[in-house]
């Protein structure tokens, strides 16, 4: 197996583009990785698209074959990949496995998705369908739903407060100003959301104990990277190729209700020790994360599970300011999915595009995390049943 | 979407585990036996929230949502039919019944609905 790096790398601003086709989108954002890794007229052998929901909320079904045609990049082999909100970190796998097994010396990646197209009912509706179809779905469960179960178990098992979730929001607010990409560029205080009489029509209850500050956007956005092998790198581009050291991924039972302790997100722990021992890295050598927070509570559960903190620790770090810039581990520099946004095929794509600028050491210094050499990226699907892990690491 | 949701377990004959849904092995050790076990007596809270955001297909301002186990084991989601959260606790005894939980097609779609005793 060979080395594989990210020699490319693109994003376009996330938020509502009421102007742009979902095709239009991944578009823009492929093309600004292949002219980021500096390729030119060159052609790739392959192509992944991770999408969850054209062929439900943009009536479209074979966006790989489409994006290709686009690009000009016949006769370029094509596939869309789907894993729900982790599409994204599944089709980067699929093009690490294919580049580091030989078949392919170049190829691109990208995540796109388009959800705010439609009304607010059926973007929930949409994700939803996420859920078990027969046992869950028709109870009317949401993503979020989930996400508010799950914590209060938290807060009952481990003490976590709202004060600790609220950090989060704040911290990721506070950078996603800072990111031109995010598509919520906001910064919010406690006051506004928490302490203030008027924080009850602010930040309204959403899913019991979460409220609205504590969800992600629903986003239209794509992100977009180039692989190679490693050692053919320097030939491809002049960039800095940023390694994909290991990765993982690992499943988990559908429904949360056959799980043996609701709160153990099993699947997360697994992904992240595979990708740990894959290169032959620990949690304490991550510089910075980008973490799945399409909820305040999974950013903090994730920190957990991924290794960095013990289980009831990550809430108190969040408060600590200790995943802040010039904290222990920065988290979500980004903005993460609460502030940068979340549109589900992209996401995974750009957790990496993230960790790509951050171990290139190209972002501001109001994001940059200084002289980072190791970035880890969590991509969460479902409810925890389907996740993909990375490491990355600058070679030396 | 089927127009009952059915609240029957699955319990392996191999190991015992108790299944809700079924699966086609077992979870623990892949057998592929199963004895029927309808959800019986009374259901414990093992989760809960209200959902205000509500998908495709309800219109009401909101839905309170759990997750119980019934003596025999059986793990099920429900609606609970309550005004709010006040008096909901984990662990807390709900009475389950057998009523529609939603509309499909002008159709009711019977499930499991869960009331505080």
């Amino acid at each position: 197996m060979r080395d594989v790096a990210i020699i490319g790398a693109g994003m376009i601003p996330f938020g509502r583009r009421d102007e742009d086709s979902l095709l239009d989108l991944l578009a823009y954002s492929s093309l600004k990785a292949l002219d980021d890794a500096g390729l030119g007229d060159k052609g790739v052998d392959a192509v992944y698209v991770a999408n969850m929901g054209a062929g439900i909320l943009q009536h479209q079904t074979s966006v790989a074959s489409a994006l290709v045609d686009r690009l000009g990049l016949l006769p370029a082999a094509a596939d869309a990949v789907e894993n729900g909100p982790a599409s994204g970190a599944s089709a980067i796998k699929n093009g690490l496995l294919a580049v580091a097994s030989g078949y392919y010396n170049l190829v691109l990646v990208a995540g796109g998705e388009k959800m705010r197209e439609v009304v607010g009912w059926k973007a929930t509706d949409f994700v939803a369908t996420m859920t078990h179809p027969e046992v869950e779905y028709p109870y009317g469960i949401t993503l979020p739903g989930m996400a508010g179960m799950f914590t209060r178990l938290y807060m009952e098992k481990y003490g976590l407060t709202r004060e600790q979730l609220i950090a989060v929001a704040l911290k990721n607010q506070r950078m996603g100003a800072l990111n031109p990409y995010a598509h919520v560029e906001m910064v919010i205080t406690k006051e506004g959301i928490y302490d203030h009489p008027d924080s009850v029509v602010n930040n309204p209850m959403a899913a019991d104990p979460l409220h609205l500050y504590d969800m992600c956007p629903v986003s239209d956005g794509s992100a977009a990277v180039v692989l190679c092998p490693l050692e053919k790198a320097k030939a491809f581009s002049k960039n800095v190729p940023v390694v994909i050291a290991g990765f993982g991924q690992a499943t988990d039972t559908h429904t949360l209700q056959e799980r043996d302790d609701p709160t153990d997100l099993k699947a997360v722990t697994l992904a992240s020790q595979q990708a740990f021992e894959r290169a032959k890295l620990k949690p304490s050598d991550v510089d910075v994360a980008e973490l799945h927070d399409a909820f305040t509570i999974l950013e903090i559960a994730e920190s957990e599970h991924a290794g960095f903190y013990k289980k009831g620790e990550g809430g108190k770090a969040a408060e600590k300011g200790e995943t802040s810039l010039g904290g222990r581990l920065p988290i979500n520099m980004s903005g993460g999915l609460k502030a940068r946004g979340h549109p589900v095929g992209a996401t995974g794509v750009a957790q990496v595009v993230d960790i790509v600028y951050q171990l290139r050491h190209e972002l501001p210094k109001e994001r940059q995390v200084k002289n980072a050499k190791v970035g880890f990226t969590l991509n969460f699907g479902g409810f925890g049943n389907n996740i993909v892990a990375f490491v990355l690491r600058r070679p030396e | 979407m089927k127009k009952e949701i059915e609240i029957t377990g699955y319990k392996c004959k191999s190991c015992g585990r108790v299944h809700y849904p079924f699966h086609d092995r077992c979870l623990d050790c892949k057998g592929r036996d199963f004895d029927e076990i309808p959800a019986e007596g009374g259901a414990k809270l093992l989760a809960y929230t209200q959902i205000f955001n509500l998908p495709w297909g309800f219109d009401t301002r909101f839905l309170i949502i759990g997750v119980v186990e019934f003596e025999n084991k059986v793990k099920a989601m429900g609606q609970i039919r309550a005004d709010s959260l006040e008096g909901l606790k984990t662990g807390m005894k709900l009475r389950p019944a057998w009523e529609p939980v939603r509309q499909a097609a002008g159709e009711d779609i019977y499930g499991l609905a869960l009331y505080p005793k």
